[in-house]
């Protein structure tokens, strides 16, 4: 762990309110000018069960989260026992001191137990207890209230009373800590302040989409895709989107296609229980070469799997889902900000080939926040890709007319008055059934020859490391930022190590990665399945030879330190 | 006069002679004339089945789906430009049967689409097997000891679900049926015309004599359709005889596109996003200092 780096572990029970003082505590670091990186631990269920949120904050970017900790705030007894062994030495723990005990931890444990709940019950009732926890966090990091209060200032601005009171717990718990914390002196130095963005993979995603020119949404709810609808239903009516809850994932791609038919921007998100209902609909798209959008936010399966937990699993599945054959692209990003511009050019890229868009995340990506330097609006590029009225007006108007980029002129229902019927059948140029042996041959091909041009579309594979590595690691969507850390921390063992992302994983970068990976003496995929689903794709697709992949399918994310023991074994 | 209208459209079906499917076609036409759109305003959406391949038979704007999924992509075109009058042509099986969710749904949803359901309680399209509307008892080759499911009774469950317009027609009073669907594009919110249409091929019960002598017209003696019970009442009876007209008609006003389009407004499919509005929203995440 890097000397400017500090992780902090906030658990507790589903409904103690852990959302809430991690978000507050996030936004006020944000604030401070920290940068920030946050995974959520979750389980399936509303109350009680164990849950917990590690913020990592620090002097520079960063992507993923360490197993350590140097703070822990225990809200309930079983967070203390489930995440002492994690504690560095020295670390402090937080705690209320009538309701949870210290165990016995490291010897530099430093326990910062306090009173939080009576100090609440003094300042304004039971439910401050976190803004007392909140105050005595503060405390503890050497950062003051000032950006604390500017925090709660916003967020209560139409409550004075509650504002008051808030403000108030929290410096009682301040008080509190700062008259016990003499023997705490390992606080990170405190950065620059500079204005930033602290979002979530959900948020960049539905703010990607609506940058990208979103004009319906509709979806069933479903963990963790739930988060990006919500944001987009949020902002549906301020920025004119539809956002309709459907009866269930059938509908909700139905709809989203008959919407994207009529010309609207068309999106629909789930995860993979939702996906397989969708199946027939993506075909639909398919043969209707209607543009569509389907973020397939994965969680383990099979089944019902682990609901609230991550994986990589449907990497197989989207590559091959829908009956019968048509192009599409997968995309994979790999951080919050690359979530942003990915969704964003999928909306381009839907309607400029007229294909269906699949955005593969996961709970890691969708459910964790980063900070952001900047978001960069003027680089998004809304193409008007339907056909001009004018030219709609100036020969008979065939929807599925064959051209040499197998891309047809695409028109909306009632366009400048022109009439024109979109058909799940094998059909004519002019979207009427046909049964023709030739014209099935020459439909197929015209949606084909669409590759030629989504080969060359951006979002390949990237390099990141040392020149001349010997070793690289491979890996696909929101496993980014471990492997990233990985390769920033590694030696020289093996020749030195480098990492390759993959953001577009289809139309698949063949010839990239073939030039990305020459020299390189060993290859390890790295990604959160069983069957090593990419590794398996890399070597169809180039015939590269690869090391026995770095699996892990627990539902839990990678982190530096699980990659690096494989690694040094494998390279023994 | 459809022979003629702008909505004809000069094709060789593959629907078989004498079927009710052709009767409802005319009609679709002579509503259309008779509300004076021209093609382009006109959106046809199905499913698959016979009465699904309408679109293909009639000059207008086309959407021609999945099996079972003809409303939710109504229901998104709508959305997207509800300067269109949609309309969703479908069969009993594709509607009832394999859409039995969104056909709920939709009504709820109180979308302004008109939906024509091609009834001839049957599946014709796969050749003659048992549909949600067969009655008990009606043998078929995948039913051979005869359909033992209560039959769906779609007019009923409409009603129940405050469909804005709830209809019945017989397919061979084609005046009827275009009257129907005039006064169902005409009523904002979901509108249901479930048409009684014999499939001369594979329904041998349910035929053209056997509607005929049962259907009555309930606007021949003053029927009220704003009384929710009474069109309950209508709705439950079926056998000797069966009413056909407007059996209920919702006066609630509002459709679902009142609640988030303004009057005036542009559809969706015709506006400009300005930049400032995606500025704006990412402003919310920058931390103040
Ligand atoms: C998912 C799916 N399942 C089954 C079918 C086969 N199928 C096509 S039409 C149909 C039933 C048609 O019956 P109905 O909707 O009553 O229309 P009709 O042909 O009688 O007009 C079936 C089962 C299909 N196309 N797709
Ligand atoms: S099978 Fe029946 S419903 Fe279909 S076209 Fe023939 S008669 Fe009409």
């Amino acid at each position: 762990m890097k000397a400017t780096d500090f992780n902090i572990i906030i658990a507790g029970q589903a409904g103690q309110g852990l959302n809430t003082i991690s978000g507050l505590l996030l936004k006020t670091l944000t604030k401070g000018g920290w940068h920030v990186y946050a995974s959520q631990n979750y389980m399936s269920r509303v109350r009680g069960g164990h849950n917990f949120m590690n913020i990592r904050i620090s002097q520079s970017p960063v992507f993923s989260t360490p197993a350590g900790a140097n703070m822990l705030v225990a809200l309930d007894q079983r967070s203390v026992d489930e995440h002492l062994r994690r504690l560095e030495d020295p670390a402090v723990v937080v705690y209320d001191m009538e309701s949870v005990k210290p165990a016995q931890g490291a010897n530099g444990t430093i326990w910062a137990g306090a009173p939080l709940l009576k100090l609440a019950k003094e300042n304004g009732g039971v439910i401050y207890q976190n803004s007392v926890a909140l105050g005595g966090i503060m405390a503890l990091l050497g950062v003051g209230l000032t950006d604390l209060s500017g925090v709660f200032s916003k967020r209560f601005s139409k409550n004075r009373k509650v504002l008051e009171d808030n403000v108030r717990a929290a410096k009682a718990g301040f008080d509190y800590m700062t008259s016990i914390n003499g023997h705490f002196n390992f606080m990170p130095t405190l950065p620059q302040r500079e204005k930033r963005l602290l979002m979530n993979g959900a948020e960049a995603m539905g703010l990607g989409m609506i940058a990208g020119g979103l004009r319906f949404v509709a979806a069933y709810p479903m963990s963790p895709s739930t988060g990006v609808f919500t944001y987009i239903a949020e902002k549906a009516a301020r920025v004119g989107i539809i956002a309709e809850q459907a009866e269930d994932e059938i509908a909700a791609i139905n709809m989203a296609i008959g919407a994207s038919a009529a010309g609207a921007r068309s999106a629909t998100m789930t995860s993979g229980g939702g996906l397989a209902l969708m199946v027939e609909g993506v075909s639909l798209a398919g043969i209707m070469e209607t543009p569509l959008v389907i973020a397939d936010l994965q969680r383990p399966g099979p089944a019902t799997g682990l609901p609230t937990r991550t994986g990589q699993e449907d990497l197989d599945f989207v590559l091959s889902l829908g009956h019968g054959e048509f192009p599409r692209f997968i995309f994979a990003p790999g951080t919050v900000e690359e979530t942003f511009y990915t969704s964003a050019a999928a909306m381009n890229l839907a309607d400029k080939y007229q294909v269906p868009v699949f955005i593969l995340g996961d709970q890691l990506l969708v459910d964790s926040y980063s900070t952001l330097d900047k978001l960069d609006i003027p680089k998004i590029r809304n193409e008007n890709y339907l056909i001009s009225n004018e030219h709609l007006g100036k020969e008979p108007y065939l929807r599925y007319r064959f051209t040499e980029t197998g891309v047809s002129p695409r028109a909306y229902f009632g366009q400048a008055g022109t009439h024109f019927i979109s058909d799940c059948h094998v059909h004519e140029e002019d979207g009427h059934i046909s049964e023709d042996a030739e014209i099935s041959s020459k439909m197929a091909e015209k949606r084909f020859r669409k590759l030629i041009g989504m080969k060359n579309e951006p979002y390949g594979p990237k390099y990141y490391g040392p020149e001349k590595a010997q070793v690289a690691l491979v890996c696909w969507g929101s496993t980014y930022g471990a492997v990233k850390e990985t390769v920033d921390n590694f030696g020289q063992e093996g020749g030195g190590l480098g990492m390759v992302h993959f953001n577009r994983i289809w139309p698949f970068p063949g010839e990239d990665t073939l030039e990305i990976l020459r020299g390189c003496k060993k290859i390890f995929v790295v990604e959160n399945n069983i069957q090593g689903q990419f590794n398996r794709l890399l070597r169809r697709e180039t015939g590269i030879r690869t090391e026995e992949p770095i699996l892990r399918y627990d539902g839990r994310p990678f982190s530096v330190q699980f990659i690096t023991q494989e690694i040094l074994t494998r390279l023994a | 006069m459809s022979a003629t209208s702008e909505f004809h459209y000069e094709r060789e079906t593959s629907w078989c002679p004498g079927c009710g499917d052709f009767q409802i076609l005319k009609s679709v036409e002579q509503a259309l004339v008779a509300l004076g759109k021209k093609p382009g305003e006109v959106l046809v959406v199905s499913g698959i089945g016979q009465a699904a391949k309408l679109p293909h038979y009639l000059n207008a704007n086309g959407f021609n789906g999945l099996h079972g999924r003809a409303l939710p992509p109504a229901f998104g075109a709508k959305c997207a430009n509800h300067e269109l009058t949609v309309l969703v042509t479908t069969g009993d099986g594709d509607c009832y049967g394999e859409g039995g969710n969104h056909f709920i749904h939709a009504i709820r949803r109180n979308i302004d689409i008109t939906v024509i359901v091609h009834n001839n309680q049957i599946y014709g399209l796969t050749k003659g097997q048992a549909s949600p509307t067969s009655d008990i008892g009606f043998v078929t080759k995948t039913q051979p000891g005869g359909v033992v499911l209560t039959p769906f009774n779609p007019l009923a469950v409409a009603i129940s679900l405050e469909a804005a317009f709830v209809a019945r027609a017989f397919s061979k009073d084609t005046d009827h049926v275009a009257s129907l669907i005039v006064e169902g594009v005409k009523t904002p919110g979901f509108a249901l015309i479930d048409v009684l249409q014999p499939c001369v091929s594979f329904n041998k019960v349910n035929t053209y004599q056997w509607y005929q002598q049962r259907v009555y017209r309930l606007d021949e003696d003053g029927y009220d359709p704003a009384d929710k019970l009474k069109a309950f009442e209508k709705a439950l009876e079926w056998g000797e005889r069966i009413p056909t007209g407007v059996l209920y008609k919702n006066p609630r006003a509002e459709s679902y596109l009142d609640h988030f389009i303004k009057p005036g407004e542009k559809p969706l499919v015709k506006r400009e996003r300005p930049r400032g509005e995606i500025e704006a929203l990412v402003n919310e995440f920058y931390s103040e200092i």
